[in-house]
Formats: C-alpha cells, sequence, structure tokens
C-alpha cells in the first residue's frame, strides 16, 4: 500500500517537473524572438531527444496506478474530466509527433515551419488543460456519478472544469512549465545565449507568482473549500511560504552561474507547492459538489496491493539505474560530478 | 442520423486501435532488423550496412513514438470510454499493464541510449542496447495481448452477484489464452512487419534504386517474416483448438457454422446471408472443421442456433475477416517458401523483375491478415466486452455526444497516417540520394 502510495506522489512529481519542463521548452519557443527559437530549437534536441520519452511515460505509470489501485477515485475523474483529458491526449499525441518530424525528417526544408509550430502551440495547450484538469478535480465542481442524472449535460461534463479556478490553475500550472524550463536551459546553452533564458526565467517566476497569488486569491474569496482549508492548514502554508522564500536562493544561485543548485531549489519549489495541495486534505483529494472524496474510497483487496507494489518495484528495480546510466551517459548530470 | 453512443464508441476504439496495431508492431520488429544490420555493418565494416543501419534507426524512433503516442491515447481511451469497465477490471489486469509501462520504459530507455549513441559509448554496448529495445518492445505487446486475452478467457476473480471478488492478478495475467494469442501475435507481428518493410525495399530494387543496399534490407527483413509466416499456421492451430473450446460461439461466427453437427465441414469462402442462415458460393469440405477444432473428424461442432439470438456476435463480419486473415496467411506461407526457394537457388530468381514486384505487392498484405484477425477477435467476442461476464453496453460512458470525439479522432489519425508516410517515403527518397554515409 505505501509502496503504491509512493510510487503514485513520485510519479506524479516526476511528471509534472520533468514533462513540466518538457513542455516549457516548447512555451518558452512560442515567446521567443526568431533567433532565439533555433537556439532553443537545437538546444532542446541535444538535452532532451535522449530522455523525452522517458520523461512522459511517467504519466501512463501515473494512469495506471490510479486505475488499478483506486479505480472508484479513477472512474470520477474520466467520467467528469472526459472532455479535458481527451485534449491533453491530443495535445500529448500532437508535440510527440510534432518533436520527432522536427528532427527526424530527412529534409530540412520548409515543413519545418508547420512541425515548429505543431510543436510550440501543443506545448502551451497541453499543460494548460493539465491543469485545467487538476484544478477541476479540486475545485469542487465535479458531480457525484450517483448523483449525474439530476444534472445538465453542461453541468457535469463542462462546468467541472470549466470554471474561472480551473482556468487560473490551468495558466498557473503552464507558467510554471516555463520557469522550470528556463532554469533548466540556463546550464544547457553557451555563455552568449545565457543572458536570454535568465531573462525568461525572470519573466516565469514573475508570472508563476502573481498567478499562484492570484489563483489563490480567488479561490479565497469565492470560497472554493480546497483553497479556503489550504489557507487555514498550518502544513499546506507554511510549504507554500518555504517554496515562496526559496526564490530568493534561487535566483542568487542563477545570477552567480550555480546551475546545479538552481536546478534542485526549482525542483524543490515544485515539491513544496505539490505537498501543500495534497497534504490538506490527503486522502480526501477530489472535490465534488457534494463534498471530498477519499482516494481510498471503497479499496481493492490487499492482494491486488501487493501484487502491484511488487511489480512497481521489480519495474523500479529495472528502470532506476538504467535511466540513470542514460543521463549519466549523456552528460546531463556531469555537473554534479563537478 | 444520429450514431448511438455506443457505436461511436466502439468505432473509436477500433479505429485508434487499428493504428496503434500497426505503428506498435512496426516499433516492436523493426529494432530486431536493425540489430542484424548492425550487427552485419561490426562483422563485415561494409558501409552499406552502416547506412542501413541508420536509415532503420530513424523508422524505428519515427514508429516508436507514434506507437507510444497512440498507446498513450489507448491508455486514457480505455477509462475515458469504457469507465465501468475499468473500474471492475483494472484491478483484475492492471498487473500486465503496469508491467508493459516497465516494460515499455526499459525500452525508452534503451532506444534513448542506442539513438544518440553512435561514437558516444563503447561500440558493443551499444549494439547490445538495441537488442534491450527489441526484446522489451516484444514483452510490451506480450503483455499488452494478455490483457487482451482475458477479455476472452476472463479468470482470476469470482464472479458473485455482480461483484468481482477474491481477485487473483496472477492468476488473471496467466489466462488460459494468454499463450495462444501471445504466440500468434508475435509471430503475426513478424510477418507482417517482415514483408511490410522487405515489400517497400523489392519495390526500390524494381526500380532499380541503390539495388545493393535495397536488396540486403530486403533479405534480412524477409527472412525474418519467411520464418514467423511458415510457422504462423502451427500457432493458429493452437488458437483454433482453443477457441472451440472456450468460445464456441465465435468459432461458429467465424466459420458461419449455424446448426450443430457432428462431422462438421468447413467452408471456404463463400457470402453469409444471416436471415437464411445459409453460406452461398462456398467450398466445402467435408468433416474438416470438426478436425481442425477437435482433432476428430466426427467431433461434435456447436452451431450458432445453440446461442440465445442476443449473444452472437455479427457472423458475416467475423466470417469475411476470419477467412481473409487465413487465406492471406496462407499467401504469405506460399511467399516465404519462394524466398527461401529464391535463396536455395543461388541468386538467380533475385534477378528476375517480377520476384521483386511480386514481394512488393505482397507488402501491405501481412497487416490486412492481421488487423483481419483483430476483427475476428474483437468483434467474435461481442456482445460481451468481459466474455459471458460484462456485455459492452454496460461498460460505455454514459456522456453523450462520443460521436465528436469519434470525428476528431479520425481527423487526427488521419493526418497523422499522411504525415507519417510521407516522412517515410522522405526517408527513402533521401537513402536513394546519399547512397552511403562515412563510416
Amino acid at each position: 500500500m505505501y509502496v503504491v502510495l509512493a510510487f503514485l506522489a513520485v510519479s506524479l512529481l516526476l511528471y509534472v517537473l520533468l514533462a513540466g519542463a518538457d513542455f516549457g521548452a516548447g512555451i518558452i519557443e512560442l515567446f521567443s524572438s526568431k533567433e532565439n527559437q533555433a537556439i532553443n530549437k537545437k538546444t532542446v534536441y541535444q538535452v532532451m531527444g535522449p530522455v523525452w520519452e522517458a520523461n512522459h511515460i511517467w504519466i501512463i505509470i501515473l494512469i495506471v496506478i490510479l486505475w488499478i489501485a483506486f479505480p472508484n477515485y479513477y472512474n470520477i475523474l474520466v467520467l467528469a474530466l472526459h472532455i479535458p483529458l481527451t485534449l491533453v491526449l491530443l495535445g500529448i499525441t500532437l508535440r510527440g509527433v510534432a518533436f520527432v518530424f522536427r528532427y527526424y525528417d530527412a529534409y530540412k526544408d520548409n515543413s519545418q515551419i508547420l512541425y515548429d509550430w505543431m510543436f510550440k502551440v501543443s506545448s502551451l495547450i497541453t499543460p494548460i488543460f493539465l491543469g485545467l484538469t487538476m484544478g477541476g478535480v479540486i475545485s469542487g465542481n465535479i458531480i457525484n456519478p450517483s448523483e449525474m442524472e439530476n444534472h445538465s449535460f453542461l453541468d457535469v461534463y463542462v462546468f467541472s472544469w470549466f470554471n474561472t479556478f480551473s482556468i487560473l490553475t490551468g495558466c498557473f500550472y503552464a507558467a510554471l512549465c516555463a520557469f522550470l524550463a528556463s532554469i533548466f536551459l540556463i546550464g544547457e546553452v553557451d555563455d552568449t545565449s545565457k543572458p536570454i533564458y535568465i531573462r525568461k526565467a525572470s519573466i516565469a517566476t514573475i508570472l508563476v507568482v502573481s498567478l499562484g497569488f492570484i489563483t489563490l486569491t480567488y479561490g479565497y474569496f469565492y470560497g472554493i473549500a480546497f483553497v479556503v482549508d489550504f489557507i487555514g492548514n498550518i502544513w499546506s502554508i507554511s510549504a507554500i511560504v518555504i517554496s515562496g522564500i526559496l526564490l530568493f536562493p534561487l535566483w542568487k544561485s542563477i545570477k552567480s552561474g550555480r546551475i546545479i543548485v538552481s536546478r534542485v531549489l526549482a525542483g524543490l519549489q515544485i515539491f513544496f507547492i505539490l505537498f501543500a495541495a495534497t497534504i490538506t486534505h490527503f486522502p480526501n483529494v477530489l472535490f465534488t459538489t457534494t463534498g471530498s472524496i477519499s482516494i481510498f474510497d471503497r479499496p481493492v483487496p490487499q492482494s491486488v496491493m501487493n501484487v502491484l507494489g511488487i511489480s512497481l518495484l521489480i519495474g523500479g528495480a529495472l528502470i532506476i539505474p538504467g535511466l540513470f546510466h542514460l543521463l549519466k551517459s549523456f552528460k546531463l548530470i556531469k555537473l554534479l560530478e563537478r | 442520423m444520429i450514431m448511438e453512443n455506443i457505436d461511436a464508441a466502439r468505432l473509436q476504439m477500433a479505429f485508434t486501435l487499428v493504428f496503434h496495431i500497426i505503428f506498435a508492431c512496426i516499433g516492436m520488429v523493426m529494432p530486431f532488423f536493425m540489430v542484424v544490420s548492425h550487427k552485419k555493418w561490426l562483422n563485415t565494416r561494409n558501409p552499406i550496412y552502416l547506412t542501413l543501419t541508420k536509415s532503420w534507426q530513424k523508422g524505428v524512433a519515427i514508429f516508436f513514438v507514434t506507437g507510444a503516442v497512440s498507446g498513450t491515447a489507448l491508455s486514457f481511451e480505455l477509462g475515458l470510454l469504457w469507465p465501468e469497465f475499468m473500474k471492475h477490471a483494472g484491478p483484475i489486469i492492471g498487473m500486465p499493464f503496469s508491467l508493459e509501462g516497465a516494460a515499455f520504459f526499459v525500452e525508452a530507455v534503451a532506444l534513448g541510449f542506442y539513438l544518440y549513441g553512435w561514437k558516444r559509448i563503447p561500440e558493443k554496448f551499444h549494439w547490445f542496447t538495441g537488442i534491450i529495445v527489441g526484446i522489451s518492445g516484444v514483452m510490451s505487446g506480450i503483455l499488452v495481448v494478455s490483457a487482451n486475452a482475458w477479455m476472452n478467457a476472463p479468470s482470476g476473480f469470482d464472479y458473485i452477484n455482480g461483484e468481482f471478488l477474491n481477485i487473483d492478478p496472477v492468476k488473471a495475467l496467466l489466462n488460459p489464452a494468454w499463450f495462444t494469442q501471445a504466440l500468434h501475435m508475435t509471430l503475426a507481428a513478424f510477418t507482417a512487419t517482415g514483408f511490410a518493410v522487405g515489400g517497400l525495399h523489392a519495390y526500390q530494387v524494381y526500380k532499380k534504386r541503390n539495388v545493393e543496399l535495397h536488396k540486403k534490407a530486403f533479405k534480412i527483413a524477409i527472412t525474418f517474416a519467411a520464418i514467423a509466416a511458415i510457422l504462423q499456421p502451427l500457432s493458429g492451430d493452437l488458437s483454433a483448438k482453443d477457441i472451440a473450446e472456450r468460445q464456441p460461439v465465435k468459432l461458429a461466427a467465424m466459420e458461419a457454422h449455424y446448426e450443430t453437427k457432428k462431422g462438421a465441414p468447413l467452408y471456404i469462402g463463400g457470402i453469409v446471408d444471416n436471415k437464411t442462415q445459409e453460406v452461398k458460393y462456398k467450398i466445402e469440405i467435408p468433416n474438416a472443421l470438426s478436425f481442425l477444432a477437435f482433432g476428430d473428424f466426427n467431433a461434435e461442432v456447436k452451431g450458432l442456433n445453440d446461442f440465445p439470438e442476443n449473444e452472437r456476435p455479427n457472423v458475416a463480419m467475423v466470417h469475411y475477416a476470419f477467412q481473409t486473415m487465413v487465406g492471406l496467411g496462407c499467401l504469405l506461407v506460399i511467399a516465404g517458401i519462394v524466398f527461401f526457394v529464391a535463396k536455395f537457388k543461388k541468386n538467380s530468381w533475385f534477378n528476375i523483375p517480377k520476384f521483386w514486384l511480386l514481394f512488393s505487392l505482397l507488402a501491405p498484405m501481412g497487416f490486412i491478415a492481421l488487423e483481419a484477425g483483430w476483427v475476428v477477435t474483437e468483434v467474435g467476442r461481442q456482445p460481451w466486452i468481459i466474455h459471458n461476464i460484462m456485455k459492452t453496453k454496460d461498460a460505455v460512458t454514459p456522456m453523450p455526444g462520443i460521436v465528436f470525439s469519434l470525428y476528431t479522432y479520425i481527423a487526427v489519425y488521419t493526418i497523422l497516417t499522411i504525415a507519417v508516410t510521407w516522412l517515410m517515403a522522405r526517408q527513402i527518397k533521401f537513402l536513394n540520394d546519399i547512397k552511403t554515409y562515412e563510416a
């Protein structure tokens, strides 16, 4: 049980972090001048080429764990959030395809323009809808399946995620992606291009902080249960405060060129944000119009949990050394050794 | 006409699966061609093999990604379209999916090494990562097919008063159908991909473009395909006997066999008329069906009329699909034999243009047979989503308007297919333009 939960938490964190940085790279490219786009395109290929597939497998693991170990919880998600999840999916599809096309097409000609646009736009749209989905989970507009019959199509399938709070969450996550990517890429480009990414990182930081602030304030004043409890909870509020304070050493390390420190700090910030978001109500991390639902609602038998836990451990034992070696071989963590 | 929600959901599932199967098979089998060519490069240092390896590697990368994204799509769709099914089946057959996730992860890591490892990591280790890509790909395929086999042969739980109790995920994974289905599908993947890849290269030889390279490519691909094609009937026989025992209604639909009979005849071809329950214009082989299904010329084979009308699949569709699969399968066995004879005859047939034309024409046949086979197993199981446990109509999402989701998918996948085909054509053109890589 704990193994399964730990894997669920780790995959969520890694997906938000790694795929976030991945999406962010595309978002940055979308908001760059022409020459900077070319630099970005090259860097993304060098840095993320070998690992980007691995980054996105975390979401498959996430989904598989949810549906095996927490089927009731998963069931509510896929019903109410059908539409944004479909859109996330389309985004992931287009993005993956565009990524391959723009780097593997045998000829580099005008068709590259199309691939680049596909890549950039889907890089922005996907995290927004992902954030919308997450916002939907916590905004308290999901209608419990047992009561679906008394509500209209729009109430059940649209307003559960299409509301101001969820949209703000979506934008917040997209900004977070750009933030992660810019900080990550600072360490990967040569010295002449560093200022570009430092500038991007500062814009992204401002966006993240202000969107985060707006989202929370909005949630507080409109009485979104999740936010109200969140602000009243000592653990989550202190985690958010720590995450905010970390911005200062983060910027100090960026300015002084300590790449690894800045990456660790940025990662920690995400950790604290996720921690803050889940700790208040855990395990009741789904909010419907009629109250919250526990992830342990109608649990699966212990035998299923055990088998899943064991297969995850075996899988992890196979994957993690390989992944580590992959990163090492391609000198992504050369800086750690320095 | 407004399409029913369930029909839209089924069509969407079928449509996305049709594509995923092609992408996944190629992504799973091509690494084997690639490592053979790579090995030949290491052994002979003939730059043609290096060129070939590098261009196949691009193909692997493209199909791996399209396979991966269409697979991600399916992992979402299972829940989005069939929430009731996943709610109950998730805990039971989740295990192959979680293991598949792990195998897939290993594949992604190994592919990262392989694609970006040229001249950066030791040669032998680099080659070995290619082997890992292939093996983990096949493992993924087997695991997913096992999950599908469970839908045909549900096991590993007790079904009491509509509740799934005493769940045993290991038993569900090793359900009675997993081995026959996984074997049949793995061989099919090798046959279909081998003939498709070999066929494309054969066409290039036929057109006299970069002949030396394309001949080498053809031989590697077709050798795998021919062996798999020749072994496939044995595996098909195992599958047929398995279906005869556990899903007699599916077997009856495959053969358009309406009346229970001892010493049942085998129908080849024919047009099915479900109203009059007749099969017109068929070739009839007496007692053959009884023999193929049970190994006894006089065994009793249950007919469709033994089953309630609302528990029968669409007979005509299953029958035609089955005939297509078997017919094309036999054709490919012959083609495989032709290839080995040609090889044995010291290359003389390799100089006849018609030989190359023949194999070019065979390129799509393996995949047509493979898709037909999936129609047999999936349509043949209807109206059940879990055989004799849960009906498909009870599993579908209550959300209305799935038909719009279907249209979106059709549009996106059609564009994807055109794009991938175009990309492949460019790869081949590029290959013919540059001749060889620097060693």
